[in-house]
């Protein structure tokens, strides 16, 4: 072996993560040789904090390091109101826009049968006992727009309309501050099919 | 549309070629194995981006170089275009005038091709599966959106006949599930049956046309769309999905005993027919050869009224399948509007008019020699 075992394994750690081969995992590892000792440490005990201490809320199955995440222990937020995302990074990008002052659940994905990920795999009974017991009065589905995140919205509002609460999709079209014609046929095709009066 | 020149570096067996062609019809003699068809493969290749044979674009790159290069300066509608692929080891870059085309979908069409090999004829009497990759690829070459349709259907159907499979093995209870997918299948399916619908009703007036004029007015070609299922009420959407889902419904135990989807475009057929029989079955094999040749016929016309010129015309190797008759048809029916590229083992059975308007070359060991 030409490398010192210390560092074979960290090219190893590093190639676990994803789109990460051994050239790049060679490459950081050589770099973190090189960095000041107390960055490597905070780099570390990072990665292990995030590990330990985050686990996902009880109500909504975001991630957190607290008991509740911050969106459920906000008690100012409207409670009348529940935006359905797959996954925390949905989360993320809806609170940048600063626009939804509403409670969030996180499914934990979207179905698929293939995957193996049917209703039961997802927080979906978590979201029944939350209709059951809160004041909702509307449900945003904002599950991705491919053919399982459609499905999961589908199922999702096959499965409440019994509830009579108001149930929403968010909208696809063009990308805002978009050229028309550098759209592509089907987004406008989907875009003119979801057209407003006004 | 026209191509004015070609040029070839390290594709196949050809090291170098550098063909000036702005005439009709090129003709491309030699035996077997010395490159005729990989003349014709790179026209097809810069026309569509990948080749119909090829199962790696690595195969395009001749033995023991590092890149392949296919050129050509085309002319459509009196507009003179530069076209460009350059294969290497990791991939291709497309170019057109100059410019990296970075969407293969913006570029398709650049090039309008109908290419027609001896495996064309199985259209009529291979397998249903043939005839469905006919007529996605023909509505594809047009309609983007098409593809993208399609491309989602597959990915339903897939999702659905594993569902179904589940719920047959561990009799599992996914009823609402499966019905979320069952509207995600009527909303696909229905999109590819106005299209593939539209779509044949153009073809067989043209094909039936063609087929007439061929068989000289004896024989009547019809081409008929075969589902499980009614198609009358397609273009109603309401009435059609609301009877869309009886026909699901009653099909439902046989699809989860079977743990496939049993009703869908995936499953349909065309049906050929000369004066009402069918032609697969009962039709001769210079019937079938005939129907096959109006089809290609048809899908020339076909591209020139969705893109307003003509495509070009490759010829692999089928004049040796077609008789006399057949033959002086085709070369007639594409003459003075199709630039065709023919290959051919030899110009025995050529008649001798056509041979004098061609450009013949001899092909050998992946070199041209010019000689009439």
């Amino acid at each position: 072996m030409y490398v010192p075992e210390p560092i074979s394994k960290l090219i190893e750690g590093f190639m676990r993560l994803p789109g990460i081969g051994p050239k790049t995992a060679q490459r950081l590892a050589f770099f973190v040789l090189s960095m000041e000792e107390d960055d490597v440490i905070d780099l570390a005990k990072a990665l292990v904090h995030a590990k330990r201490d985050l686990h996902s809320c009880p109500i909504c199955n975001n991630i957190t390091d607290r008991e509740q995440c911050f969106v459920c222990s906000d008690k100012k937020r409207d409670q009348s109101i529940i935006c359905v995302v797959q996954d925390p990074r949905d989360l993320i990008a809806m609170e940048r826009t600063g626009e939804y002052n509403g409670l969030y659940h996180v499914l934990g994905g979207a179905i698929s049968p293939i995957e193996g990920i049917g209703p039961d795999e997802l927080t979906i009974p978590d979201l029944l006992r939350r209709l059951e017991n809160e004041e909702v009065q509307e449900l945003i589905l904002a599950t991705n727009p491919n053919i399982e995140g459609e499905a999961t919205a589908m199922y999702l509002s096959k499965l409440i309309r019994p509830f009579g609460i108001k149930i929403t999709r968010i909208a696809h079209g063009l990308p805002v501050g978009g050229d028309l014609e550098y759209a592509d046929e089907v987004t406008l095709t989907k875009a003119l099919e979801g057209r407003q009066e006004v | 549309m026209r191509v004015e020149s070609l040029e070839l570096r390290q594709f196949r067996n050809i090291n170098q070629l550098d063909l000036h062609c702005p005439g009709e019809l090129h003709l491309f003699i030699g035996p077997n194995a010395q490159g005729k068809t990989n003349i014709l493969e790179s026209l097809y290749v810069l026309s569509l981006g990948k080749s119909h044979r090829a199962h790696s674009h690595r195969e395009l790159i001749q033995w023991g170089k590092n890149m392949a290069l296919v050129k050509a300066h085309v002319i459509r509608n009196e507009r003179r275009q530069r076209l460009e692929i350059r294969f290497t080891k990791q991939g291709k870059k497309v170019s057109k005038n100059g410019l990296e085309q970075k969407k293969m979908s913006d570029y398709i069409g650049a090039l309008p091709t109908v290419m027609f090999a001896p495996e064309d004829l199985e259209i009529v009497k291979g397998s249903p599966r043939i005839r469905r990759r006919f007529l996605d690829m023909e509505i594809g070459q047009t309609s983007s959106s098409y593809v993208y349709h399609l491309s989602r259907y597959n990915k339903v159907i897939t999702q659905r006949n594993y569902l179904l499979k589940e719920m047959s093995k561990n009799r599992r209870q996914e009823n609402t599930l499966l019905e979320v997918l069952d509207e995600q299948l009527m909303e696909l399916a229905t999109r590819l049956w106005e299209k593939r619908l539209a779509f044949l009703d153009r073809l067989s007036i043209w094909a039936g046309k063609i087929h007439r004029a061929i068989s000289q007015g004896k024989e009547t070609l019809q081409i008929q769309y075969q589902s499980q299922i009614q198609l009358d009420e397609v273009t109603d959407p309401d009435r059609f999905s609301r009877f869309f889902r009886e026909n699901l419904f009653q099909i439902r135990d046989r699809e989860i005993s079977r743990g496939i989807t049993l009703i869908g475009p995936h499953r349909d057929d065309l049906l050929l027919m000369v004066d009402g029989v069918n032609l697969s079955t009962y039709g001769s094999q210079g019937q079938q050869r005939t129907a096959a040749l109006s089809l290609k016929l048809a899908e020339i016309e076909l591209i020139r009224e969705e893109t307003g010129t003509y495509p070009i015309l490759l010829l692999d190797d089928v004049l040796s399948e077609l008789d006399d008759m057949r033959k002086t048809h085709l070369l007639t029916a594409i003459s003075g509007k199709v630039q065709t590229f023919v290959t051919a083992t030899g110009t025995e059975g050529i008649d001798r008019r056509t041979l004098e308007r061609a450009q013949v070359y001899h092909v050998s060991e992946g070199t041209l020699r010019r000689g009439n």
